[in-house]
């Protein structure tokens, strides 16, 4: 490293230049000031403080950007594998699952019907009844609800609801 | 500016109430904090502006960096000195700033000091003895500072802290979170880029 240094001396001595340039005069006798007013004035809440507040107590995730930066094929890879990893879960999540869903509707369609048949009201009007019957249909089908990507929500169960409403 | 040889073995040479003013400081006392900001004020500030060349872009920085050092000043948990973590703050500062105006360099120097004109190393520089004798320490400084900028942020942040700074390899690499073989080889690139750059004014050895 020696001779390095030596085969350098002439530029060394040429960057001594940059010693010589100052500020203007007077510069650093205002600068703290100017320091301490604008800590002051609550420049702590400016946006981006808290990325920079960030990056300075993980550098590694500012590295982790910086590589974004200066190579555009590794923004490339990174989004092709967040694409794949997407593709992989639309095609996992529409892969049948035969057996438990299965059990799973059988047991809630034998648990539902009688359910429905207990609480909803006959709606056959009575000899001494008149006036309006009003009953809401079943705002749901009596098939699961389905949900993006080909699955079904085992959850969700049909409500019917009637109220009778007695003559005057 | 500081002499380089005043700026070496920084951290042993911390003065022992750096800490209490640190101390002072987490408990809200701005006057510790304008101590802190006298102390360093121009070594941080001289190392922003040799990386921007331009005095206006060096202020702003300067000033960011000690108002984000003093925001986070709770989170310094005293693995190195202040002055160490201060410098890392206005350097990531710095490169950020560079990486987003990229190509859209604007140079705005500062002066020479009245010695430059008396320093016999620079005389030499503008003597009948270079090969550009026609160049005055203005121009030469001018072609300096666009050679400079030439480098990638890394390697003219190296030169920076060690031949204008006068920072040994063992700081540089504590203030760029590196080892100090990366500086070496740094410094060393960056020292043969800038001697192909600037091969016109410098003299043969």
């Amino acid at each position: 490293m020696n001779q390095s240094e030596n085969n350098f001396e002439s530029l060394r001595r040429l960057l001594a230049l940059k010693r010589h340039e100052i500020p203007p005069p007077g510069y650093f006798d205002d600068f703290p000031s100017q320091v301490l007013s604008r800590i002051r004035a609550g420049e702590a809440d400016v946006p981006g403080a808290i990325a920079d507040r960030l990056f300075a107590e993980a550098p590694w995730l500012l590295n982790f950007f910086r590589v974004f930066e200066a190579k555009p094929a590794f923004v490339g890879a990174f989004a092709c594998t967040l694409c794949l990893l997407l593709l992989f879960g639309i095609v996992y999540a529409g892969r049948p699952e035969a057996t438990p869903k299965t059990a799973l509707l059988a047991a809630m369609t034998q648990s539902a019907v009688p359910l429905a048949d207990a609480t909803a009201p006959v709606l056959t009007p009575s000899p001494g009844q008149t006036g309006l019957m009003i009953s809401t249909n079943p705002v749901l089908s009596l098939e699961p609800v389905a949900l993006p990507f080909g699955q079904q929500n085992p959850l969700a169960q049909p409500v019917s609801v009637s109220f009778p409403i007695p003559s005057n | 500016m500081a002499e380089p040889a005043a700026r070496r073995d920084l951290e042993s040479r911390a003065p022992a109430d750096e800490e209490a003013l640190v101390r002072r400081v987490r408990r809200g006392d701005l006057e510790a904090y304008d101590e802190l900001v006298r102390r360093y004020q121009e070594r941080i500030y001289a190392t922003i502006y040799h990386m921007t060349s331009n005095h206006e872009d060096a202020n702003d920085l300067a000033q960011e960096s000690f108002i984000k050092a003093f925001q986070a000043l709770k989170t310094f948990k005293g693995g190195s000195s202040f002055y160490t973590w201060l410098y890392r703050i206005a350097v990531n500062k710095t490169i950020n700033f560079l990486k987003q105006r990229k190509n859209r360099i604007h140079m705005s120097l500062n002066d020479l000091d009245f010695n430059a004109e008396h320093d016999p190393d620079l005389v030499a520089f503008v003597s009948d003895k270079t090969p550009r004798r026609e160049a005055g320490l203005a121009e030469l400084q001018e072609k300096l500072n666009a050679a400079m900028l030439k480098l990638s942020e890394p390697h003219r942040l190296v030169v920076v802290l060690h031949d204008v700074q006068g920072l040994s390899h063992d700081e540089i690499a504590k203030i760029m979170d590196c080892n100090i073989g990366t500086v070496r080889s740094r410094l060393f690139y960056a020292r043969q880029q800038l001697q192909g750059y600037l091969s016109d004014y410098l003299k043969p050895t």
